[in-house]
Protein backbone atom coordinates (compact mmCIF):
# COMPACT_ATOMS: atom_id res chain seq x y z
CA UNK A 1 0.00 0.00 0.00
CA UNK A 2 3.02 2.19 0.28
CA UNK A 3 1.41 4.64 2.59
CA UNK A 4 3.86 4.89 5.42
CA UNK A 5 5.42 8.13 4.38
CA UNK A 6 2.67 10.27 3.07
CA UNK A 7 -1.05 10.68 3.11
CA UNK A 8 -1.13 10.22 -0.60
CA UNK A 9 0.02 6.95 -2.13
CA UNK A 10 1.88 6.61 -5.36
CA UNK A 11 -0.17 7.93 -8.22
CA UNK A 12 -2.20 5.10 -9.67
CA UNK A 13 -3.56 4.78 -13.12
CA UNK A 14 -6.83 6.24 -12.04
CA UNK A 15 -8.63 9.04 -13.70
CA UNK A 16 -10.77 11.53 -11.94
CA UNK A 17 -14.35 10.69 -12.75
CA UNK A 18 -15.10 12.22 -16.13
CA UNK A 19 -18.81 12.31 -15.26
CA UNK A 20 -18.12 14.68 -12.46
CA UNK A 21 -18.52 17.69 -14.65
CA UNK A 22 -21.99 16.71 -15.68
CA UNK A 23 -23.35 16.94 -12.17
CA UNK A 24 -26.65 18.67 -11.71
CA UNK A 25 -26.32 22.34 -11.05
CA UNK A 26 -25.77 22.95 -7.38
CA UNK A 27 -29.10 24.65 -6.98
CA UNK A 28 -27.63 28.04 -6.35
CA UNK A 29 -26.07 27.05 -3.05
CA UNK A 30 -22.75 28.46 -4.17
CA UNK A 31 -24.27 31.79 -5.01
CA UNK A 32 -25.81 32.03 -1.60
CA UNK A 33 -22.60 31.12 0.15
CA UNK A 34 -20.07 33.78 -0.67
CA UNK A 35 -17.20 32.12 1.14
CA UNK A 36 -14.57 34.80 0.90
CA UNK A 37 -16.62 37.58 2.38
CA UNK A 38 -17.85 35.52 5.32
CA UNK A 39 -16.52 36.51 8.72
CA UNK A 40 -13.96 34.44 10.56
CA UNK A 41 -15.46 31.63 12.53
CA UNK A 42 -15.16 31.58 16.27
CA UNK A 43 -12.75 28.66 16.03
CA UNK A 44 -10.59 30.46 13.48
CA UNK A 45 -10.35 33.50 15.71
CA UNK A 46 -9.38 31.41 18.72
CA UNK A 47 -6.80 29.60 16.60
CA UNK A 48 -5.24 32.91 15.58
CA UNK A 49 -5.08 34.02 19.20
CA UNK A 50 -3.40 30.77 20.20
CA UNK A 51 -0.93 31.15 17.37
CA UNK A 52 0.03 34.56 18.74
CA UNK A 53 0.47 33.10 22.22
CA UNK A 54 2.73 30.39 20.84
CA UNK A 55 4.75 32.95 18.94
CA UNK A 56 5.28 34.85 22.17
CA UNK A 57 6.29 31.64 23.91
CA UNK A 58 3.32 31.74 26.26
CA UNK A 59 2.78 28.03 26.05
CA UNK A 60 0.74 27.52 29.20
CA UNK A 61 -1.76 30.13 28.10
CA UNK A 62 -1.74 28.70 24.57
CA UNK A 63 -2.53 25.25 25.88
CA UNK A 64 -5.32 26.60 28.00
CA UNK A 65 -6.93 28.46 25.12
CA UNK A 66 -6.53 25.41 22.96
CA UNK A 67 -8.84 23.61 25.35
CA UNK A 68 -11.60 25.87 24.03
CA UNK A 69 -11.05 24.63 20.51
CA UNK A 70 -11.07 21.06 21.72
CA UNK A 71 -14.34 21.60 23.55
CA UNK A 72 -15.83 23.28 20.52
CA UNK A 73 -14.96 20.52 18.08
CA UNK A 74 -14.46 17.27 19.89
CA UNK A 75 -18.04 16.00 19.60
CA UNK A 76 -18.24 16.57 15.87
CA UNK A 77 -14.74 15.15 15.48
CA UNK A 78 -15.66 12.06 17.47
CA UNK A 79 -18.75 11.49 15.34
CA UNK A 80 -16.73 11.69 12.15
CA UNK A 81 -13.93 9.50 13.47
CA UNK A 82 -16.38 6.92 14.77
CA UNK A 83 -18.10 6.69 11.40
CA UNK A 84 -14.73 5.99 9.80
CA UNK A 85 -13.35 3.60 12.34
CA UNK A 86 -16.36 1.97 14.02
CA UNK A 87 -14.35 1.56 17.17
CA UNK A 88 -14.69 4.25 19.76
CA UNK A 89 -11.28 3.61 21.32
CA UNK A 90 -9.64 3.97 17.93
CA UNK A 91 -11.78 7.00 17.12
CA UNK A 92 -10.89 8.55 20.46
CA UNK A 93 -7.19 8.21 19.67
CA UNK A 94 -7.66 9.56 16.18
CA UNK A 95 -9.38 12.63 17.57
CA UNK A 96 -6.64 13.14 20.15
CA UNK A 97 -3.98 12.79 17.49
CA UNK A 98 -5.71 15.31 15.27
CA UNK A 99 -5.87 17.90 18.04
CA UNK A 100 -2.25 17.34 18.99
CA UNK A 101 -1.20 17.72 15.35
CA UNK A 102 -3.18 20.89 15.07
CA UNK A 103 -1.57 22.36 18.16
CA UNK A 104 1.88 21.41 16.95
CA UNK A 105 1.29 23.09 13.64
CA UNK A 106 -0.66 26.11 14.73
CA UNK A 107 2.25 28.42 13.90
CA UNK A 108 1.54 27.54 10.28
CA UNK A 109 -2.14 28.32 10.57
CA UNK A 110 -3.35 31.19 8.43
CA UNK A 111 -6.74 32.81 8.66
CA UNK A 112 -7.30 32.30 4.95
CA UNK A 113 -8.21 28.77 5.96
CA UNK A 114 -11.26 28.12 8.07
CA UNK A 115 -10.03 26.31 11.14
CA UNK A 116 -12.78 23.72 10.74
CA UNK A 117 -11.62 22.77 7.27
CA UNK A 118 -8.01 22.54 8.36
CA UNK A 119 -8.78 20.48 11.43
CA UNK A 120 -11.21 18.14 9.66
CA UNK A 121 -8.76 17.39 6.91
CA UNK A 122 -6.12 16.47 9.43
CA UNK A 123 -8.65 14.30 11.22
CA UNK A 124 -9.79 12.37 8.16
CA UNK A 125 -6.23 11.82 7.01
CA UNK A 126 -5.51 10.29 10.40
CA UNK A 127 -8.62 8.15 10.23
CA UNK A 128 -7.73 6.83 6.79
CA UNK A 129 -4.23 6.01 8.08
CA UNK A 130 -5.73 4.10 10.94
CA UNK A 131 -8.08 2.14 8.73
CA UNK A 132 -5.16 1.08 6.60
CA UNK A 133 -2.99 0.20 9.58
CA UNK A 134 -5.79 -1.85 11.07
CA UNK A 135 -6.34 -3.74 7.86
CA UNK A 136 -2.65 -4.55 7.65
CA UNK A 137 -2.56 -5.63 11.26
CA UNK A 138 -5.68 -7.70 11.29
CA UNK A 139 -6.69 -9.34 8.09
CA UNK A 140 -9.92 -10.54 9.72
CA UNK A 141 -10.94 -7.00 10.39
CA UNK A 142 -14.36 -6.36 8.89
CA UNK A 143 -15.10 -2.70 8.61
CA UNK A 144 -18.50 -1.56 9.66
CA UNK A 145 -19.06 -3.79 12.64
CA UNK A 146 -18.83 -2.10 16.01
CA UNK A 147 -16.20 -3.59 18.28
CA UNK A 148 -17.42 -5.91 21.01
CA UNK A 149 -16.45 -3.32 23.63
CA UNK A 150 -18.61 -0.77 21.86
CA UNK A 151 -21.48 -3.22 21.52
CA UNK A 152 -21.35 -3.70 25.27
CA UNK A 153 -21.25 0.06 25.86
CA UNK A 154 -24.17 0.64 23.50
CA UNK A 155 -26.17 -2.12 25.13
CA UNK A 156 -25.47 -0.61 28.53
CA UNK A 157 -26.47 2.83 27.29
CA UNK A 158 -29.73 1.51 25.93
CA UNK A 159 -32.29 2.09 28.62
CA UNK A 160 -34.89 -0.10 26.91
CA UNK A 161 -35.68 -3.05 29.13
CA UNK A 162 -37.26 -4.86 26.18
CA UNK A 163 -34.72 -7.32 24.75
CA UNK A 164 -36.55 -7.39 21.44
CA UNK A 165 -36.19 -3.67 20.99
CA UNK A 166 -32.56 -3.83 22.00
CA UNK A 167 -31.95 -6.47 19.41
CA UNK A 168 -33.75 -4.43 16.78
CA UNK A 169 -31.60 -1.43 17.65
CA UNK A 170 -28.50 -3.53 17.31
CA UNK A 171 -29.64 -4.83 13.96
CA UNK A 172 -30.34 -1.34 12.73
CA UNK A 173 -26.85 -0.28 13.74
CA UNK A 174 -25.28 -3.25 12.03
CA UNK A 175 -27.23 -2.74 8.82
CA UNK A 176 -26.59 0.96 8.65
CA UNK A 177 -22.89 0.55 9.39
CA UNK A 178 -22.54 -2.22 6.84
CA UNK A 179 -24.34 -0.17 4.22
CA UNK A 180 -22.05 2.80 4.78
CA UNK A 181 -19.11 0.43 4.64
CA UNK A 182 -20.22 -0.69 1.22
CA UNK A 183 -19.93 2.77 -0.23
CA UNK A 184 -16.74 3.25 -2.12
CA UNK A 185 -14.00 5.29 -0.47
CA UNK A 186 -14.90 8.61 -2.05
CA UNK A 187 -18.58 8.19 -1.46
CA UNK A 188 -18.02 7.21 2.14
CA UNK A 189 -15.75 10.14 2.85
CA UNK A 190 -18.01 12.65 1.19
CA UNK A 191 -21.12 11.21 2.80
CA UNK A 192 -19.52 11.06 6.24
CA UNK A 193 -18.27 14.62 6.09
CA UNK A 194 -21.51 16.05 4.75
CA UNK A 195 -23.84 13.94 6.78
CA UNK A 196 -22.11 13.38 10.09
CA UNK A 197 -19.62 16.21 9.96
CA UNK A 198 -22.16 18.85 8.95
CA UNK A 199 -19.91 20.05 6.18
CA UNK A 200 -21.23 21.72 3.05
CA UNK A 201 -20.13 20.30 -0.31
CA UNK A 202 -17.94 23.36 -0.66
CA UNK A 203 -16.16 22.62 2.59
CA UNK A 204 -15.75 18.98 1.63
CA UNK A 205 -14.28 20.21 -1.63
CA UNK A 206 -11.75 22.29 0.31
CA UNK A 207 -10.93 19.35 2.59
CA UNK A 208 -10.46 16.77 -0.11
CA UNK A 209 -9.28 18.75 -3.11
CA UNK A 210 -12.10 17.25 -5.17
CA UNK A 211 -14.03 19.85 -7.03
CA UNK A 212 -17.39 20.77 -5.70
CA UNK A 213 -19.44 19.18 -8.44
CA UNK A 214 -17.55 15.92 -7.94
CA UNK A 215 -18.35 16.09 -4.24
CA UNK A 216 -22.02 16.46 -5.09
CA UNK A 217 -21.95 13.56 -7.49
CA UNK A 218 -20.42 11.31 -4.83
CA UNK A 219 -23.02 12.48 -2.40
CA UNK A 220 -25.90 11.70 -4.75
CA UNK A 221 -24.47 8.29 -5.49
CA UNK A 222 -23.96 7.57 -1.81
CA UNK A 223 -27.54 8.54 -1.01
CA UNK A 224 -28.88 6.44 -3.88
CA UNK A 225 -26.82 3.42 -2.89
CA UNK A 226 -27.75 3.66 0.77
CA UNK A 227 -31.42 3.90 -0.06
CA UNK A 228 -31.08 0.85 -2.25
CA UNK A 229 -29.25 -1.10 0.43
CA UNK A 230 -31.42 -0.07 3.33
CA UNK A 231 -34.76 -0.39 1.64
CA UNK A 232 -35.58 3.25 1.13
CA UNK A 233 -36.89 3.97 -2.32
CA UNK A 234 -33.95 4.20 -4.70
CA UNK B 1 -35.30 26.89 -15.04
CA UNK B 2 -37.26 23.75 -14.36
CA UNK B 3 -40.22 23.14 -16.55
CA UNK B 4 -43.40 22.76 -14.59
CA UNK B 5 -44.19 19.46 -16.28
CA UNK B 6 -40.93 17.75 -15.40
CA UNK B 7 -40.63 16.17 -12.01
CA UNK B 8 -37.56 16.77 -9.89
CA UNK B 9 -34.85 14.17 -10.24
CA UNK B 10 -33.80 12.31 -7.08
CA UNK B 11 -30.39 13.96 -7.25
CA UNK B 12 -32.06 17.31 -7.24
CA UNK B 13 -34.04 16.28 -4.18
CA UNK B 14 -30.82 15.32 -2.39
CA UNK B 15 -29.53 18.74 -3.32
CA UNK B 16 -32.65 20.31 -1.85
CA UNK B 17 -32.23 18.35 1.34
CA UNK B 18 -28.64 19.49 1.73
CA UNK B 19 -29.50 23.07 0.94
CA UNK B 20 -32.22 23.19 3.54
CA UNK B 21 -30.15 21.34 6.09
CA UNK B 22 -27.55 24.05 5.92
CA UNK B 23 -30.20 26.68 6.41
CA UNK B 24 -30.32 28.02 2.87
CA UNK B 25 -33.38 28.71 0.78
CA UNK B 26 -34.22 26.54 -2.20
CA UNK B 27 -34.02 27.94 -5.69
CA UNK B 28 -37.36 29.58 -6.41
CA UNK B 29 -38.31 27.35 -9.37
CA UNK B 30 -37.52 24.25 -7.34
CA UNK B 31 -39.41 25.54 -4.34
CA UNK B 32 -42.32 26.39 -6.59
CA UNK B 33 -42.38 22.94 -8.11
CA UNK B 34 -42.30 21.36 -4.68
CA UNK B 35 -45.22 23.51 -3.62
CA UNK B 36 -47.27 22.59 -6.65
CA UNK B 37 -46.45 18.94 -7.17
CA UNK B 38 -47.78 16.44 -4.62
CA UNK B 39 -45.76 13.64 -6.16
CA UNK B 40 -42.42 15.42 -5.77
CA UNK B 41 -43.42 16.66 -2.34
CA UNK B 42 -44.02 13.11 -1.23
CA UNK B 43 -40.78 11.86 -2.76
CA UNK B 44 -38.90 14.67 -1.09
CA UNK B 45 -40.48 13.90 2.25
CA UNK B 46 -39.50 10.26 1.94
CA UNK B 47 -35.96 11.09 0.98
CA UNK B 48 -35.54 13.62 3.75
CA UNK B 49 -36.97 11.19 6.26
CA UNK B 50 -34.53 8.56 5.11
CA UNK B 51 -31.55 10.89 5.26
CA UNK B 52 -32.52 12.22 8.66
CA UNK B 53 -33.01 8.74 10.01
CA UNK B 54 -29.62 7.62 8.79
CA UNK B 55 -28.03 10.68 10.30
CA UNK B 56 -29.83 10.44 13.60
CA UNK B 57 -29.03 6.75 13.97
CA UNK B 58 -25.35 7.32 13.31
CA UNK B 59 -25.13 10.30 15.58
CA UNK B 60 -27.04 8.53 18.31
CA UNK B 61 -24.52 5.69 18.34
CA UNK B 62 -21.54 8.00 18.38
CA UNK B 63 -23.10 10.10 21.12
CA UNK B 64 -23.95 7.04 23.19
CA UNK B 65 -20.30 6.01 23.02
CA UNK B 66 -18.82 9.46 23.45
CA UNK B 67 -20.59 10.36 26.65
CA UNK B 68 -19.87 13.67 28.41
CA UNK B 69 -17.57 11.75 30.77
CA UNK B 70 -15.68 10.26 27.89
CA UNK B 71 -15.35 13.60 26.15
CA UNK B 72 -14.05 15.03 29.40
CA UNK B 73 -11.48 12.25 29.59
CA UNK B 74 -10.58 12.95 25.98
CA UNK B 75 -9.95 16.62 26.78
CA UNK B 76 -7.77 15.62 29.69
CA UNK B 77 -5.79 13.17 27.59
CA UNK B 78 -5.19 15.85 24.96
CA UNK B 79 -4.12 18.32 27.64
CA UNK B 80 -1.65 15.77 29.02
CA UNK B 81 -0.18 15.18 25.59
CA UNK B 82 0.13 18.90 24.96
CA UNK B 83 2.11 19.25 28.17
CA UNK B 84 4.90 17.34 26.47
CA UNK B 85 5.18 19.93 23.73
CA UNK B 86 7.69 22.56 24.70
CA UNK B 87 8.17 24.36 21.44
CA UNK B 88 5.97 24.93 18.43
CA UNK B 89 6.56 23.25 15.11
CA UNK B 90 8.40 24.93 12.30
CA UNK B 91 6.47 27.44 10.28
CA UNK B 92 5.62 26.36 6.78
CA UNK B 93 4.38 28.74 4.17
CA UNK B 94 0.66 28.58 3.92
CA UNK B 95 -1.66 28.86 0.96
CA UNK B 96 -3.34 32.20 0.57
CA UNK B 97 -6.77 31.56 -0.79
CA UNK B 98 -9.64 29.46 0.37
CA UNK B 99 -13.26 29.49 1.34
CA UNK B 100 -14.05 30.97 4.67
CA UNK B 101 -17.20 30.15 6.48
CA UNK B 102 -18.38 29.50 9.94
CA UNK B 103 -19.25 25.86 10.04
CA UNK B 104 -22.82 25.68 11.13
CA UNK B 105 -24.24 23.29 13.61
CA UNK B 106 -26.46 20.58 12.30
CA UNK B 107 -29.60 22.54 12.95
CA UNK B 108 -30.89 24.66 10.15
CA UNK B 109 -31.55 28.31 10.50
CA UNK B 110 -34.71 27.91 8.48
CA UNK B 111 -37.49 25.45 9.02
CA UNK B 112 -36.78 22.87 6.38
CA UNK B 113 -39.45 22.26 3.82
CA UNK B 114 -39.34 18.54 4.44
CA UNK B 115 -40.57 19.07 7.99
CA UNK B 116 -43.83 20.36 6.59
CA UNK B 117 -43.70 17.93 3.74
CA UNK B 118 -43.31 14.88 5.96
CA UNK B 119 -46.21 16.04 8.06
CA UNK B 120 -48.31 16.64 4.97
CA UNK B 121 -47.48 13.23 3.61
CA UNK B 122 -48.35 11.62 6.91
CA UNK B 123 -44.76 10.63 7.48
CA UNK B 124 -42.68 11.11 10.55
CA UNK B 125 -38.99 11.00 11.18
CA UNK B 126 -39.42 8.15 13.56
CA UNK B 127 -35.92 7.63 14.76
CA UNK B 128 -36.80 7.30 18.40
CA UNK B 129 -39.60 4.97 17.56
CA UNK B 130 -37.34 2.87 15.40
CA UNK B 131 -39.60 3.52 12.45
CA UNK B 132 -36.95 4.28 9.91
CA UNK B 133 -36.61 2.25 6.79
CA UNK B 134 -38.36 -1.07 6.46
CA UNK B 135 -37.82 -1.84 10.13
CA UNK B 136 -41.38 -2.98 10.53
CA UNK B 137 -40.96 -5.99 8.33
CA UNK B 138 -37.66 -6.61 9.93
CA UNK B 139 -39.15 -6.74 13.39
CA UNK B 140 -41.04 -9.91 12.60
CA UNK B 141 -37.95 -11.78 11.56
CA UNK B 142 -36.15 -10.54 14.64
CA UNK B 143 -38.87 -11.91 16.84
CA UNK B 144 -38.34 -15.28 15.23
CA UNK B 145 -34.62 -14.96 15.63
CA UNK B 146 -35.05 -14.19 19.28
CA UNK B 147 -37.26 -17.17 19.81
CA UNK B 148 -34.96 -19.43 17.91
CA UNK B 149 -31.63 -18.56 19.36
CA UNK B 150 -30.87 -15.60 21.55
CA UNK B 151 -27.17 -16.24 21.44
CA UNK B 152 -27.04 -15.68 17.72
CA UNK B 153 -28.17 -12.18 18.41
CA UNK B 154 -24.72 -10.86 19.03
CA UNK B 155 -23.78 -11.47 15.43
CA UNK B 156 -26.71 -10.44 13.33
CA UNK B 157 -25.53 -10.35 9.78
CA UNK B 158 -25.15 -6.89 8.38
CA UNK B 159 -26.13 -6.11 4.81
CA UNK B 160 -23.03 -7.84 3.58
CA UNK B 161 -19.61 -8.19 5.04
CA UNK B 162 -17.95 -7.57 1.75
CA UNK B 163 -14.76 -7.18 3.65
CA UNK B 164 -12.15 -4.56 3.90
CA UNK B 165 -10.32 -5.33 0.72
CA UNK B 166 -12.96 -3.73 -1.44
CA UNK B 167 -13.41 -0.64 0.62
CA UNK B 168 -9.71 -0.36 1.24
CA UNK B 169 -9.03 -0.51 -2.43
CA UNK B 170 -11.66 2.14 -2.84
CA UNK B 171 -9.85 4.26 -0.27
CA UNK B 172 -6.67 3.86 -2.24
CA UNK B 173 -8.44 4.86 -5.40
CA UNK B 174 -9.92 7.80 -3.57
CA UNK B 175 -6.56 8.90 -2.24
CA UNK B 176 -5.03 8.50 -5.65
CA UNK B 177 -7.72 10.69 -7.06
CA UNK B 178 -7.04 13.17 -4.32
CA UNK B 179 -3.47 13.24 -5.39
CA UNK B 180 -4.48 13.83 -8.97
CA UNK B 181 -6.88 16.49 -7.82
CA UNK B 182 -4.10 18.15 -5.90
CA UNK B 183 -2.08 18.47 -9.04
CA UNK B 184 -4.78 20.44 -10.72
CA UNK B 185 -3.92 24.13 -10.69
CA UNK B 186 -6.86 25.28 -8.61
CA UNK B 187 -6.03 22.92 -5.78
CA UNK B 188 -2.29 23.38 -5.77
CA UNK B 189 -2.52 25.26 -2.49
CA UNK B 190 -3.63 22.07 -0.79
CA UNK B 191 -0.17 20.63 -1.27
CA UNK B 192 1.27 23.05 1.22
CA UNK B 193 -1.58 22.14 3.45
CA UNK B 194 -0.65 18.49 3.38
CA UNK B 195 3.00 19.23 3.89
CA UNK B 196 2.15 19.95 7.46
CA UNK B 197 -0.42 17.26 7.95
CA UNK B 198 1.91 14.77 9.57
CA UNK B 199 1.11 11.21 10.38
CA UNK B 200 0.24 9.50 13.59
CA UNK B 201 3.57 7.97 14.48
CA UNK B 202 5.89 10.99 14.39
CA UNK B 203 3.34 13.00 16.31
CA UNK B 204 3.06 10.39 18.98
CA UNK B 205 6.81 10.24 19.30
CA UNK B 206 6.92 13.99 19.66
CA UNK B 207 4.19 14.33 22.18
CA UNK B 208 4.35 11.31 24.41
ZN1 LIG C 1 -43.02 16.93 -9.56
Amino acid sequence: MNNDMGIFPEPAAVRVDPDAGSAPAPAGARARRPGVAAPLSEASRVAIEIRALIERGEMDEARQRFGELVTLHQRRASRIAYQYLRDSADADEAVQDAFVKVFLHLPSYREAWPFEVWFTRILINGCLDRRKARTRRDRWFVGGEPSSADEARLAAADATPDPERRLLARERRARLAAAIERLDGRQRTVFTLCHYGDCTPREVSAMTGLNESTVRVHLFRAARKLRGLLGGKP
Amino acid sequence: MIARTRHLHDDRLVECYLTERHGDALDPPVAEHLSDCPSCTERYAELAQFMETVRAEGDADADALFTPERLHAQRQAIARRLQGIVRPARVISFPRRLVRRTMTASTSRMAPRWAAATAAAGLFVGVALGAGYEWGAHARSVRQTLAADASRASRVAPVAALGNSTSDLADDVFLSELEIALERPHTRELQAFDAFTPHVRPIRDESR
